[in-house]
């Protein structure tokens, strides 16, 4: 059994290369997404940024643009990463889900290869992000700790991989894609500390930010800058703990509930769609 | 079931040795599937597709390259390797299907209805391409059909009737055990002429709004001229000819209980 496991994992690593390849492919050849992820956060850093910060009060010492920093790298993470994990309903509609189905992965392997390419393909367009920010000189690179930094983008991007896996085993179609926006992508980026410190937050809107997972993907990301402008709601390991403990679970779930569906009528169903008899 | 997408109620399969409920990885390592439908990202080449179709069976570029090359030539397909999978024509696409179904050198292919939805040239040549396959890489295809006379060159047929097999064996053999003879009377009103001639309901195999199918066997040979005779006022047709497959299905299907052998 020892070379059926050791030939397993070597087929897992193979199957994450090929899975994770195709995510970049996909990534840099929808040219209007990668452009839209980089434009988006610039809009909200210049005009939302700017716009606010002009009717706070402001002292020489800290602004708000620069406060929003992190949460702006949060938001493109948060976009990139999770709509690559839904991506997984796009597959399961266009059958290319069969594929990953009759290949001898299991949805255990099935679900982090997915984990992976899209913590991945968010993390090529924060860095994207992050080459104009440090040209336009609105992050300064003596500001960053740096491993911080990347371990707290990197956590922050397997949260949001995660939320967008929990959100695709849950869903059936695209169609529900507004609903999706509605509902996952605008309260998790809103009622995070993306904009605003979550202290000063009415007692419901504290506890939905103290709730939500990414808000700590956030404050870990603040924690690795910094700035006066920008101040943690919560301790580093408090961050780390929750953020890894959300996707312990969260892929957990995905893993069991993608596996349920796989031998469940309803996928199968999918799968042979058009089948008279 | 056969291939480990879904459970079985009762009882367990082996494939290859292998139970399909205790291991279904490695029986899908064993197996390949391709379904009536695409299952292609139309986004990426047809090279892209297989590449990564293998990769999820383990299987390196390095070791598939020339695996591929070699298939996609086998299908006349050598020419479309970098073009994107949307750009193909419905045949093609199945055919790069096919392909995926047989990348990991599976030993057992299912086909489910392989050529539906393809014009007639596309279905010769997919199954041109079927047959080659099965001669180059010792392969066992179990087929889903609704082209009967696609199961004809088939070793072992079987009919389902609601999950169960109803007849099984070589096509030959199912053929030979029908009938001798199939008269098949083309008509507008199959009832009204059935009134006039004298034959057993066991033998009529159909009666459709158009046609009247009546199944000879040796041992009770109707009288062919007779019927002839009765029937030629409001039948558009009269042909005697050899049993297919299809002759077999219709009776199969259409037979009530209590009826026929």
């Amino acid at each position: 059994m020892v070379n059926q496991s050791s030939r397993r994992t070597r087929d897992m690593i193979v199957a994450l290369g090929v899975v994770i390849s195709r995510e970049l492919k996909k990534t840099f050849r929808q040219k209007s997404r990668l452009l839209a992820s980089l434009v988006r956060p610039l809009i909200w850093l210049f005009v939302i940024g700017g716009g606010i910060g002009s009717i706070l009060p402001s002292d020489s010492n800290s602004n708000y643009q620069q406060a929003i920093v992190p949460g702006i790298l949060g938001m493109t993470l948060l976009f990139g990463s999770m709509l690559s994990a839904l991506t997984t309903v796009y597959d399961k509609e266009s059958g290319v889900m069969r594929m990953f189905i009759i290949s001898p992965m299991s949805s255990y392997g099935i679900i982090l290869s997915k984990l992976a390419s899209s913590t991945i393909a968010g993390l090529v367009q924060v860095i994207g992000l992050l080459i104009i920010l440090f040209t336009l000189r609105i992050v300064d690179v003596g500001q960053i700790h740096i491993p911080l930094f990347i371990f707290g983008l990197t956590c922050t991007a397997l949260t949001c991989s995660t939320i967008g896996l929990i959100t695709a085993v849950l869903s059936k179609s695209l169609d529900n894609f507004a609903a999706i926006m509605n509902f996952v992508i605008f309260p998790v980026f809103f009622l995070s500390g993306a904009l605003y410190p979550i202290d000063n937050l009415p007692p419901v809107l504290h506890w939905v930010a103290v709730a939500n997972p990414f808000s700590y993907g956030v404050d870990l990301i603040k924690h690795s800058i910094t700035s006066v402008s920008v101040t943690p709601d919560f301790g580093k390991v408090p961050d780390i703990i929750v953020l890894f403990a959300f996707t312990v679970i969260g892929v957990t779930f995905s893993s069991w509930r993608f596996s349920q569906e796989s031998t469940s009528a309803a996928l199968v169903s999918i799968l042979s769609k058009g089948r008279k008899s | 079931m056969l291939s480990t997408l879904l459970k079985p109620s009762e009882g367990s399969i082996l494939i290859n040795g292998i139970d399909v409920s205790q291991n279904p990885r490695e029986v899908r390592r064993q197996i390949g599937l391709v379904f009536q439908e695409s299952a292609l990202d139309r986004t990426l080449s047809v090279e892209e597709n297989l590449l990564f179709c293998a990769g999820l069976h383990g299987l390196k570029k390095r070791q598939v390259k020339e695996r591929i090359s070699a298939l996609l030539e086998l299908f006349s397909l050598e020419n479309k390797k970098s073009a994107p999978v949307a750009s193909l024509s419905g045949g093609m696409r199945r055919s790069v299907d096919i392909i995926r179904g047989v990348l990991h050198q599976p030993k057992i292919l299912f086909l489910d209805e392989p050529t539906v939805g393809l014009d007639i040239q596309s279905r010769r040549r997919i199954w041109r391409f079927i047959q080659r396959l099965i001669q180059d890489q010792s392969l066992t295809v179990i087929l889903t059909t609704h082209y009967l006379e696609e199961a004809t060159p088939c070793d072992i047929t079987s009919f389902i009737k609601a999950g169960h097999i109803v007849s099984s064996g070589t096509p030959d053999s199912l053929i030979k055990e029908f009938a001798q003879t199939v008269v098949e009377v083309e008509c507008d009103n199959p009832d009204m002429l059935l009134k006039r001639i004298d034959i057993p309901r066991s033998q009529i195999i159909t009666d459709d709004s158009s046609s009247i199918l009546i199944r000879v066997l040796d041992d009770k040979k109707p009288d062919l001229e007779k019927i002839q005779t009765t029937l030629s006022e409001g039948a558009m047709s009269f042909k005697v000819r050899k049993p297919n497959l299809n002759d077999v299905f219709l009776w199969l299907t259409n037979r009530r209980e209590g009826q026929g052998t």
